[in-house]
Order: structure tokens, then sequence, then C-alpha cells
């Protein structure tokens, strides 16, 4: 099902404009075509396409866009790398399952480009590998994921947001003797909540992460992992999910939280402008941004957005032309003009034309010193958002205990990593 | 009704008395609580109280020592930086303050090493540079850090250039809380130092504090009400003390607050009210548990004496009921009906007979629980009686069923008449079933039944009998008197009268078997058979009735064969004379019912052991003869059953044979079965069992003499026979199927100088017959190795011829091995040599004897004297016992050799005369041997005959030589003249 998107008409306006259709034979003679390979729906984003009709508008090459379905991608990618196909300009979110496509050998590392220095810290980190490594160039929507609450409510009750694990729990007891839901937790599908949890776990302990990996250690030999679910089961218990938090999905946590039924929810930022209820009794302006507690960091965590980044085919003979494109693409002028007035935080340091919410912006200080970069879901080999509500799921039903929840996760990870034939499982 | 009364009176003093107690304990309770309750709040008014005196302390002391190092640096300032800030450090750690801080007037401040901080007191600060007081207020630093601050007013100075118009120092809010602590309530309470508007200046809960406003928090989460916070609000304001409950969440709380005493600051402490008690809970739940055993052990006390009374109360009237009930179980127990009462509403069982089980077969239990179960037994479904019929039944009413159960386990059947009456009992009604047990009737009347059902039969048997009888006696009577007269008539004619009187006698066998086998037939039937049992040999029984069989089917050039299969056991234990009489009938008929030249196997063979003392032979008789309906199969062994048809119309039968022999296999516990299909022959099977004798070692005498044989038999499976039937002997044998064959092979261990002992020769072979391969054997070996004959056929006519050709002795077919040691015996034996010459010797054992004969019947005495006169003997006739008995004791000593006496005589009969001759005075009366004559064949007969004193029996009509053989057994050898004795004639 492979689909090429040939941007021929809309390449042959942009020559028109920018040559006025008059083409001198010096231009026509060095413009090169480039191959750009990414997923369908990750190209179609206005602020990609943005940049590549800047691209070809101003430099006269052109983009050879190979786009897969998203379901296909990795799969297709692989084939195409393994059958000589790769393409000059590889597209992949942040560096997850990257070792699929053999990184040493297929990708420039992009250590000394010039606009390394204009990244963010956060949006750096993503794109590097173990070893420090930048692997390629962000350019995507960022955000931040937090707990976000509802200050509005919180001041109303005599209550500040909490700093430490000790203050959250006793915030959400607090929250709690008030009559409010002090968590939205979405336990019906909803399967983002603990990596955030586990994010400290590994990402301040990569020995850890490296033993995970290796199958020498299991969840059940981390402390921290099973402090984490005695937390959750006991928040449960404890009623400071509330109710019918078995029932409640990725489509109840806007009303609740717009309705102040419930009063923080850990979610991102960009999700109060894409899916937060409008017309209701609080509005965005009504929420503010903290750490995320759920007993791993005593301070709590902050996780990073996931980014797409643009990588560069070692072995391409358009190699110079492929790291000209994205030199190309971190111009401030053209990141600029490409983000104009899109939701998200910054990944360059010199992005002004984007909207970056005042939540996240408020509590820059503490997202500075507690985010991290999203190391469970991305580097644990057989990690699992899925089997992980499921394990949880268990739990929450009092069909299995604490212990029987963490071994249900390692079961459920080394099978995924089985799957995958990752080494030493 | 008086016992009631009192039973009452004793439960509503019992009701009162724990009332009371109840009502004592919880005025007790609520008293001790409150005023634990009170010493609590107390406790912690105190307690507080103490707080707010040393947190005033403390702040005190840090103004103190603002003030002091105030003066210090003012003096200080002019001996150098390092001073100051070496004096501060020194403070710092003795007093364990976080910073110190100089402040100007626009809140801009400096830390003793020179570093800028930004400070925001709020309105506090006013009081600083308005008021000139000191204050305690709380910010946030740059870092995030929420600290507390205690700031004096100063002169306007400068320090490192710094104009500042206040000094500070600052503490963490934890080190702060610190200082607030209260241990008492073991961490759980709260303290918190507020503003009167309810912002929280300082918290001791442990990792931080999420309550910015106390007071707002109240309002939210309490179940204050809002009139009450603005009270409360009112009072803080005022600076007021006091003490308030709530509940915030689950948990109920007591809030002390009052005013630390500077600025307008307020010590809460907010301690949850289980906290406060908790102290003094051990001594409430001490007091309350003391009072809630003593009460227990008092009504313990007082229930026990009263369950004791309770208990003995009932326990007689429980002994009296289970003795009634016991009473009534022994006597339902012992009768056969059941007894069963219901609850006329729910249907339940009140009461339920325990001989149910006996009677019925199911557990009492079971019934108890479901008295449906008995509908399971019910063997007439249509007298279930549904409860619909049960409701119908009048109060005092009733209604009858007969009835059959089915035994459960047994499977017996008995009948019942069951009654239900409606009855009320105590105002309660019930159905009581009485089911009352008619078996013994209902079988009586059934055996009445079919005694009335045998009796019409029997009679109509008797009338069937009768005129089978009738017909069958008449036929030959007829014959008889016919011939007779024709006899008369034709006197003087030789032959006729040859011809009349083969006639006459053949009607008269005829007529004889006829009664025979009625008498049997009646003898069997009446239970009055019994069976002679003994060892015999079955080589004996099979020559006998070689002998009796192979002359009738000569006659009809009949093929009789017989075949013997692996019979181990030769020698059995049985009655002989039943089982003769059994294979006779069978091959009588296979012979009657089997065209000439047709042909009858009679095969015997011994079947697998079941038991190690036993042998079950198979007796087959088969024929090619006309055979049987279907429809007649089936009554083939009912008596006087013959197929009508034209052949059986020709032949001369009872009827009765089949019968007897059915009954007579019955009687010896076997199996007959029959197989036929007409026009194409009959298999009849016996199978028998036979106990087993002990072996006869004798035989191992011949083992030693015989140990190699050698067989000639053109049939394979003969020679094999013989060679798996000599297999238990030791005994060698090797065979051939020519004659030529055998004669090579004798030759050749001859001369091997291996000589066979014995050499069995079949009579017809092709090639070599038996004779001339003796001839060849003798030529080629001499006389020295005995050679037999083996044959099934008569071999009179050739035996002249084979003894000149070397043949030593003959052996009928089928091979047994006892006849083989039989015939062999005197060939190796001299002693049995000269017992054959014994033998012939006997048989002129009768010449010179005189009898006795005791007998009523004129033509059979005198039958019986011209046949004795045939032999040599003589007779002096008696002609009833008594006469006989005159005559004996009247003789001389040796008169009379031997006594035959008719059983059945006038005057006396034969015991009677037995017994008179035994108690007699003559020398002889012990010795004389004395033999029943009688028609009285069976077993039992004989016993009669010898309990009454006789020495053998011998059956009527007389055979000569069954006579023969008891005088020699008797008597022995004769060795008497003629002349010896004088015999009378009547």
């Amino acid at each position: 099902m492979k689909k090429r998107i040939f941007s021929a008409m809309l390449i042959a306006a942009l020559i028109c404009s920018v040559t006025g259709c008059a083409a001198n034979k010096d231009t026509e003679d060095k413009s090169v075509t480039l191959t750009l390979m990414g997923k369908k729906s990750d190209l179609q984003k206005s602020y990609m396409t943005s940049i590549f009709n800047q691209y070809e508008a101003e430099t006269g090459n052109k983009l050879d866009i190979i786009a897969y379905e998203d379901a296909e991608y990795e799969t297709a990618a692989q084939e195409d790398f393994k059958n000589g196909n790769a393409p000059d300009i590889f597209l992949h979110f942040h560096n997850a399952d990257l070792s699929r496509f053999d990184v040493s050998e297929n990708f420039c590392y992009l250590n000394n480009e010039k606009w390394i220095n204009d990244l963010t810290d956060g949006a750096k980190a993503y794109c590097q590998d173990k070893d420090g490594n930048i692997l390629g160039l962000p350019f995507w929507e960022n955000s931040v994921s937090g707990c976000y609450y509802n200050k509005t409510l919180l001041n109303s009750l005599g209550l500040k947001p909490a700093a430490t694990q000790a203050e959250f729990n006793m915030l959400c007891q607090a929250l709690a003797d008030t009559g409010y839901t002090p968590i939205c937790w979405p336990a019906n599908g909803c399967s983002w909540m603990l990596q955030f949890g586990l994010d400290p776990v590994f990402a301040d302990d990569p020995e850890t992460l490296e033993k995970i990996n290796n199958n020498e250690i299991s969840y059940s030999d981390i402390p921290a992992v099973t402090d984490m679910i005695q937390w959750i089961a006991d928040a449960a218990d404890k009623g400071w999910f509330g109710e019918n938090y078995l029932e409640t999905g990725w489509e109840q946590i806007s009303s609740e939280m717009a309705s102040g039924q419930a009063v923080m929810t850990f979610i991102w930022d960009t999700w109060f402008y894409t899916d937060f209820e409008k017309d209701n009794k609080y509005s965005v302006d009504d929420f503010a941004l903290m750490p995320i507690f759920l007993n791993t960091a005593e301070n709590g965590t902050y996780e990073g957005g996931n980014l797409n980044m643009m990588m560069v085919n070692k072995n391409s003979d358009k190699k110079e032309e492929a790291l000209d494109f994205l030199d190309f693409c971190a111009t401030e002028k053209n990141y600029n003009k490409a983000f104009d007035g899109i939701s998200t935080v910054n990944c360059f340091k010199g992005q002004n034309t984007n909207i970056q919410s005042d939540m996240v912006t408020e509590a820059e200080k503490s997202i500075k010193a507690n985010e991290r970069v999203s190391t469970a879901a991305s580097r644990v080999v057989g990690y699992s958002a899925d089997d992980m509500v499921a394990a949880l799921d268990v739990l929450f039903r009092k069909k299995t205990d604490v212990k029987g929840c963490v071994k249900l996760m390692d079961e459920y990870r080394i099978q995924e990593a089985k799957a995958n034939g990752a080494d030493g499982f | 009704m008086k016992k009631w009364v009192g039973r009452l009176a004793l439960l509503m003093l019992i009701c009162i008395f724990g009332i009371a107690a109840i009502l004592i304990g919880t005025i007790y309770f609520h008293f001790i609580s409150q005023r634990i309750y009170e010493d609590s709040t107390g406790h912690l008014e105190e307690i507080y109280d103490q707080v707010n005196h040393s947190f005033g302390a403390f702040v005190e002391r840090n103004w103190g020592l603002l003030e002091g190092w105030d003066k210090y640096i003012a003096l200080a300032d002019s001996n150098g930086d390092n001073t100051v800030s070496d004096f501060i450090q020194n403070e710092q750690k003795y007093w364990g303050f976080s910073d110190f801080y100089f402040i100007a007037a626009n809140e801009d401040s400096m830390s003793v090493e020179g570093v800028k901080e930004s400070i925001d007191l709020g309105e506090e600060w006013s009081r600083i540079t308005e008021d000139k007081e000191p204050v305690m207020a709380g910010s946030t630093l740059s870092s995030g850090k929420d600290v507390t601050f205690f700031v004096i007013p100063t002169e306007h100075k400068a320090y490192k250039d710094f104009g500042y118009d206040a000094i500070a120092v600052s503490y963490t809010n934890a080190d702060m809380a610190s200082s607030l602590n209260v241990n008492a309530f073991s961490g759980n309470a709260k303290c918190f130092i507020i503003h009167s508007d309810g912002k929280i200046l300082l918290s001791t809960m442990t990792g931080g504090n999420v309550y910015e406003n106390y007071l707002v928090y109240l309002k939210a989460a309490s179940d204050i009400s809002a009139e009450h916070i603005d009270a409360l609000r009112n009072d803080w304001e005022a600076g007021k003390s006091g003490l308030l409950y709530c509940t915030i969440g689950d948990v109920d709380y007591s809030i002390l607050y009052q005013p630390v005493g500077y600025q307008d600051y307020i010590l809460l402490s907010v301690v949850p009210q289980s906290v406060i008690s908790a102290g003094f809970l051990s001594v409430q739940k001490t007091t309350t548990n003391v009072m809630i055993v003593l009460s227990m052990l008092i009504g313990a006390a007082v229930i026990v004496l009263l369950v004791m009374r309770y208990r003995k109360m009932s326990l007689k009237s429980r002994m009296e009921l289970q003795y009634r009930e016991r009473m009534f179980d022994v006597l339902s127990n012992s009768v056969d009906d059941i007894f069963i009462m219901l609850d006329a509403q729910k249907h339940s069982v009140d009461y339920l007979s325990p001989n149910i089980e006996r009677l019925i077969g199911i557990p009492v239990e079971d019934a108890r629980k479901d008295i449906r179960v008995l509908l399971n037994c019910v063997m007439n479904s249509d007298v279930v009686v549904p409860s619909s019929v049960l409701e119908a039944i009048p109060l005092q009413g009733s209604i009858s069923r007969e009835c059959e159960y089915m035994h459960q386990t047994t499977g017996e059947r008995r009948g019942y008449r069951m009654t239900v009456y409606h009855m009320s009992i105590q105002d309660v009604r019930k159905y009581i079933f009485v089911m009352s047990d008619r078996t013994m009737e209902l079988q009586m009347n059934k055996q009445l039944k079919e005694a009335l059902t045998a009796a019409r039969s029997a009679n109509e048997a008797k009338s069937n009998f009768l005129s089978n009888m009738s017909h069958d006696i008449r036929t030959p009577m007829n014959a008889i008197v016919g011939f007779s007269v024709l006899l008369e008539k034709d006197a003087d004619n030789p032959d006729k009268v040859r011809e009349y009187t083969r006639k006459i006698t053949a009607s008269s066998h005829h007529l004889l078997s006829l009664i025979n086998d009625v008498l049997d037939m009646s003898k069997i039937e009446s239970g009055k058979t019994s069976l002679n049992v003994e060892a015999f040999s079955i080589p004996e029984l099979l020559d006998e009735l070689n002998i009796i069989i192979m002359p009738q089917a000569k006659a009809k050039m009949q093929k009789f064969k017989i075949h013997v299969q692996g019979v181990v056991h030769e020698q059995v234990i049985g009655d002989k004379l039943r089982l003769n009489q059994i294979l006779i009938n069978l091959l009588s008929n296979a012979i009657k019912y089997t065209p000439d030249s047709g042909e009858i196997d009679f095969t015997i063979s011994e079947l697998p052991q079941a038991a190690q003392q036993y042998a079950t032979l198979r007796f087959a008789v088969k024929d090619n003869g006309i055979g049987m309906s279907e429809d007649f199969l089936e009554q083939v062994f009912s008596p006087f059953s013959r197929e009508i048809n034209s052949v059986t119309n020709k032949i001369q039968g009872t009827g009765l044979g089949m019968a007897i022999t059915k009954n007579l296999v019955d009687l010896m516990g076997g199996i007959i079965n029959v197989e036929s299909q007409p026009e194409k022959g009959s298999t009849f099977t016996v199978e028998l069992t036979f106990a087993i004798p002990e072996k006869d070692e004798g035989e191992a005498w011949y083992n030693s003499k015989v140990s190699r044989i050698l067989v000639a038999d053109d049939d394979e499976e003969i020679c094999l026979d013989i060679r798996e039937l000599m297999k238990d002997s030791g005994v060698t044998v090797a065979y051939s199927t020519e004659g030529a064959k055998a004669v090579d092979m004798a030759v050749k261990a001859h001369e091997e100088g291996k000589d066979y002992n014995v050499i069995l020769l079949d009579l017809k072979m092709p090639g070599m017959d038996g004779v001339q391969t003796a001839q060849k054997l003798r030529e080629r070996l001499g006389s020295g190795v005995p050679i037999l004959v083996l044959t099934s056929y008569d071999w009179s006519d050739i035996e002249k011829e084979a003894r000149q050709a070397g043949i030593n002795a003959f052996m009928p077919k089928p091979f047994f091995v006892s006849t083989f040691w039989q015939t062999i015996k005197p060939l190796f034996s001299e002693e049995e040599a000269r017992k054959k010459i014994d033998e012939e010797a006997a048989e002129k054992a009768m010449e010179g004897r005189l009898f006795l004969v005791a007998e009523d019947n004129e033509m059979n005495s005198e039958i019986l004297t011209e046949v004795m006169a045939m032999e040599g003997a003589k007779c002096e006739l008696a002609v009833n016992g008594q006469e006989a008995v005159s005559k004996f004791e009247a003789s001389d000593v040796g008169h009379y050799d031997m006594i035959l006496m008719d059983v059945q005589m006038p005057v006396m009969n034969g015991y009677d005369a037995t017994r008179a001759i035994r108690a007699s005075a003559h020398p002889e009366a012990k010795t004389i041997p004395i033999v029943a004559m009688t028609a009285n064949t069976f077993a039992e007969d004989v016993r009669n005959a010898m309990d009454a004193g006789m020495n053998g029996h011998l059956a009527k009509p007389i055979d000569m030589k069954a006579v023969r053989e008891m005088v020699i057994k008797l008597l022995g050898p004769s060795n008497k003249s003629d002349s010896n004795k004088q015999g009378d004639t009547k």
C-alpha cells in the first residue's frame, strides 16, 4: 500500500511564484530532489507542509515525499532500509524503537550542527541516544505533561498546589474532605499515566534502565515501581479518583475537569486547546500546572513532549543536501513562519510566533527543575501502555494485590519483548 | 397454665433486670465519657497553652537577639566586614536560623555575606517602618523557598554601603514548625500560626502545607455553617481564644484557637477528637470492660441457673416424650404397619414410624425430609393420593386405598391398605396415614388362586394323562390279548405259535417299557427320585452303550460312530445308571428317527475344568434323521409330546422319553439342548458335571513296563488323540498312518534294541490292514512285542484269523487310557491271567445252589424256578413273607444258599420278613444272604432293602446275568453238585 504523495502541482506553483515561471538554466541545473519519508498523518501537519513549501520555494530543490499509512509505517520503512530504498531524510517519532533501524549504520550523528545550541534543553533531550549523540532535528509541536489543576477551585477552598509528594497527598485528602474528586483518573483505557510515574525511575537511574532492558531485573525488583502501584491502589481506595474512575475514559476527562467535578488530572498542555470542553463552568484560564506525583519522585515530575525528528541517511549520496535541508528547517525565520499561531511549547529558543500556554509559562521554573524525558514508554523494552492499563485494571477490580499487579506488568512486558525479538528475552 | 404464668413472670424479671443493667451501664458510660472528654479538652488547652508560651518565648528570643546584634553590628562595623560576618555565622550555628538580613526601607535586603534578596513582607512592613514595632512575617524567597522572618526596626544605618532600616533573621518553615510540634498526640495534631483572616503563616504538618487559608478551607470542607465561620473570623480578629468542634471529611476534630500575642497571629490547633481521648481511652475501655464483664458474669450466673432449671424441667418432659416416642417406635417396629403424620398445611412430616426402612427400604431420614420419596416405591401409581384429594377429606373423615410398595433394597413387594385420616390435634390439622400390611393376606389369596389354577391344571393333566395312557396301554394290551386268543386257537400250528409268541413278547416289552417310563416319570415329578452316586468309568459306560446301541444301528444299516475328544478324566463320580438311561434315550431316539443307512455320531468331550475336583463332560448325539419342526422343539421335553407326521406315526413310543431325560438331566444339575431342522437331523447336547475320584495309583505299575508304544491308524487325529491322552502317563507314543510304515518303524526300533513295548493297530487301514500288518510284524519281530488291534467293529468274526496272525488282544474304539491299561494288564501280569481263569470258573457259580424264593405271584415264581433250573439251581417257594420266615426257621443249617425276597407280599412283606429272619434264633439268621427281588428299583428302594437287613437288590423282571453276578458276589464260585440240594416246588 505504498502511497506516494507527489506534490507536483504545489511544487510547480511554488516554482512559478519564486521564479516567475522563468527559472533560469543555472537553477535547473543545481536543483536536487531529496526523498523524505514519514507517516501520512505527520506529513499533513500544517507546519510540516509549510516548511516543505518554504524549502522548495526558496532553494529550488524538490522534495519527493514518501508517505506511508500510520499503521504500516514502521514495517514498510524497515523494508525500504533493508532493500536499499532508504530515503535521504527519515522522520521518526523521537528516539523510540530506533533500534530496529540500526542507527549507527544508517544515520548521521548531528552533534556538530550549528542549530544544536538553538534547541531547548527538553527538545534536545528527546533527540539524543543514550550516549548523548544528537540523532535528528526535532521539528514538531511540543507539549508538557504534568498535573493540571483547577487553581480557581483550589483558591476557593483555601488550598494551594503541592510541591512535594507529602503535600500532594495532603492536598488530595483535603480535596476529598471537601467532597471533590481530587484526581480525574481515566482508568477506562487511558494508558499514559503510569509512564509519567515510571519516568523518574528509569530516567534518574540509567543503570536500572539498562538492567531491565537486559532482562537482568524486573519491575518486581525495583521498589519504586511497587511503591507507585501501592500509592495508586491506596489512592483509589481512599476515593481520590472518585467513585466512577473505572468507567472514566478519554471522553469523560474534559467534562469532569471543566465542570469542576474533578480538580486535577495528569495530562499535557495542548490537550486544553484540542480537547478541553468549552462553555462549561471552568475555562483554560482557571487551570495551572504542577508536577505529577505518583510516589516515585519526592518533588514530582513532568514529561516533555513526544517529538518527531528529521534524520539524515548516512549512506545517501545527497547527504550534504539533506543536512542543508535540516539547517533550513532550523533557521529562526523559517521555523517561526512554519509554527506561526501553533499551540506548542518551544523546541527552539528563538521560537516566538507559536502560542505557549500560560500554564506552562507560569510553571517554567518548576518544569525546568523536574522535567524528564519520556523514558519508560520509549526506552523500556517491551513497555506497552495498554498492557499497563490491563494490569492496573486487574488490581482496581480487586482480582489481584499490588504484588500481583506488578508481576502482571512484568509478564506483559516480557511477552511483548519476546514478541518483538528483543535480545536477552 | 400455672407453669406458663411462672415462666412469663421469670422472663419479665430477666427483661427488667437486663433493661436496668443496660440503662445503668449507658448512663455510667455517658458520664465517664463526658468526664473523660472534659478532662481531655482541658488537657488539650493546657498543652497548647504551653505551646503558645514556648512559641512566644521563641519569638521574643529572636527579637531580643536581633536587638542585641543590632547594637553589636553598629559597634563592630567599624572594626571591619569580617567581624560582623563571623559573628553572625557563629550566632547562626548556635541559634539555628537560616539567614541574617539587612533590610532597606524599600524592602530590598542583603545578607551578611552581601547577597541581595528581595523580600515581600506585605502589610507587616508598615508596622516596622511606621509603628517601629518588631514583626514576624512570612515571605517567599526568589529561590521559591517559604520562610518566616523575625524583623526589628533599627536606626537607618549602612552595612557595606547598603543602607538599612531593619534587620531580620529568617527560618525555614520546617525549622519553625519544629518549635510548634506537639508530641502529646503522637504527631496526629496539626498546628498552625495563622493570620486573623485565616491565611496560614506556619504549619507543623509533615512534608509541608497545602492549606493556604484555613478559614476558607474550613468553610469549604467542614460542617461549620457560614454564620459560625463569620463568628469565628470575628473571634480571631478580636484576638479571642476558643474551642470548636467540627467534622471534616469523616473525621471529628477539636479546633483550639488562641492569640499568640504578637501582631494578630493566632495559634490554631487541629486535633482529631479520637486522638484527644486516646490517652484516656484505655481507662474508659477498662472501666467499661470491667462493667460489662461484671454484668455479663452476673447475667451469666442468672442465666445458668435459669437454664439449669429449665433444662432439668425440659429434660424431664423430654425424657417422658422420648419414652413415649420410643415406646411407640418399638411398638411400630414390631408390627408391619406404617404410621405417618403430616402437617396439613406444609405437608411436612411430624411423625414417621421407623419401620418404614425395614418394610419399604427407604431411610427414615430421607422420608422425613421429603415424604414424596414414598411415591418412588409405589407400584400401582393409580393409588397415589394427590393433594387435592387430601384436602377434600373432611375433618375427622378418612379415605382408604389398596396399594403395593416395592422394597427399595430387596425388591420385595408388599401390599398395604392405606387409610388417611384428617384430624385436628391441638387446633392444628394433620393427615395421619396408617398403612396396614396386607402382604400375607394378598399372598395367601395369590397362593389360593395359584393353587386353584394348579388344581385345575393337575386335573386337566390327569385327564390328559389318563387319555394318553388309555390309548398307549390299550394298544399293546390289545395285541397281547388278541394274539393270546389267536395262540389258543392256533396252538397246533408251531409256526403261528412262534409268530404269535414273538408278537406277544414284543407287545409285552413295549408295555413294560411304557409302564417303566410312566413310573419313572411319576417318580421324578413327585420329587421322589434320588441319585445313586458312585464312581464309574466312562469307557465302561461307552462300552455298555455300544453293546446296546450298535445292534440297533446295525439292524437299520446305520453308521454309528463314537468320538472321544480330550476326555482326561475317565473315572468320575455320578449316577451311572441314570446317565446310561439319558444316553440310551437319546441314542435310541436318534436310531428310531433316522432312516435306514443314516448316520449317528455320538461325541463325548470334556470341557475346561471350572474347579479342580470336578469334570464337565459334554455328550452330543447327532443324527441326520427326520429332524423336528421349530414348533415342536418348544415342547420336545414335555410329557406325551410326539410330533405327529407320517413318519412318527409308524414309530412306537410313549412320548415320555425326552421328558424323563430332561428331568434326569435337571436332577443331575446339567443342561440339555437340542438343535434340529426338519429333514436334516437333530443334535442333542447334554452337559453334566461330575466329581472326580482320587487317582488310582495302580497304574504306576504298568508305567514301569510300558514306556514306548507304536500306533498305526489311517486317521491321524486318532493317533494324535492317543498321544495327547497318554501324555500324562509318561508313555511316548510314535505313530504311523500306514501299516507298512509302522512295520518299518517297529523293525528299526527292534534293530536298535529299543523295541516298542506295545503296538496298536487299526483294523481297517488302506493298503495293509491291521491283520496283515500284524502278520508282517510277527515275521520280522517274533512274538516278543504285544500287538493290539483297535477297532470300532465287532471283532468276533475275525478273532480267530487275527489271533493266528499274532494279535494278542482287541481294544474297542474309541481309545481310552483306562481301557488300554485294562487290555494290556493280562499281557504283563500273571496274577491277572489267573484271575481270568477264575472268572471263567465263576460262570458256573449257580450250579447246585438252593434258593428260598418268597414270591406271591405264581407266574413270576414259576418263571424264576424254570430259569434257575436252566442254570443248574433249585428253588423252594414261599407265597408270602411269613411262610418264608417259617421255612427258613425250620430249615437245617446250610440248607439254603440264599433267600430271594419279593418286597410287596400279602401277610408279611419282604422287609418285615427279612427283619424276622435276622431276628430269629436260626444259626444262619445273621449270615444267610437275603436279596430283594422287586419291581421297586429306585435308589431308596435299594436303601430300604439294605436297612431291613438284606444283602442285595435285584430288579424285576429278573435278569439271570444280574442274579449270577449277585450270587458270585455274595457266595463266590460254586463247588457244589446238583445232588447236594433238594428243592421244593409249591
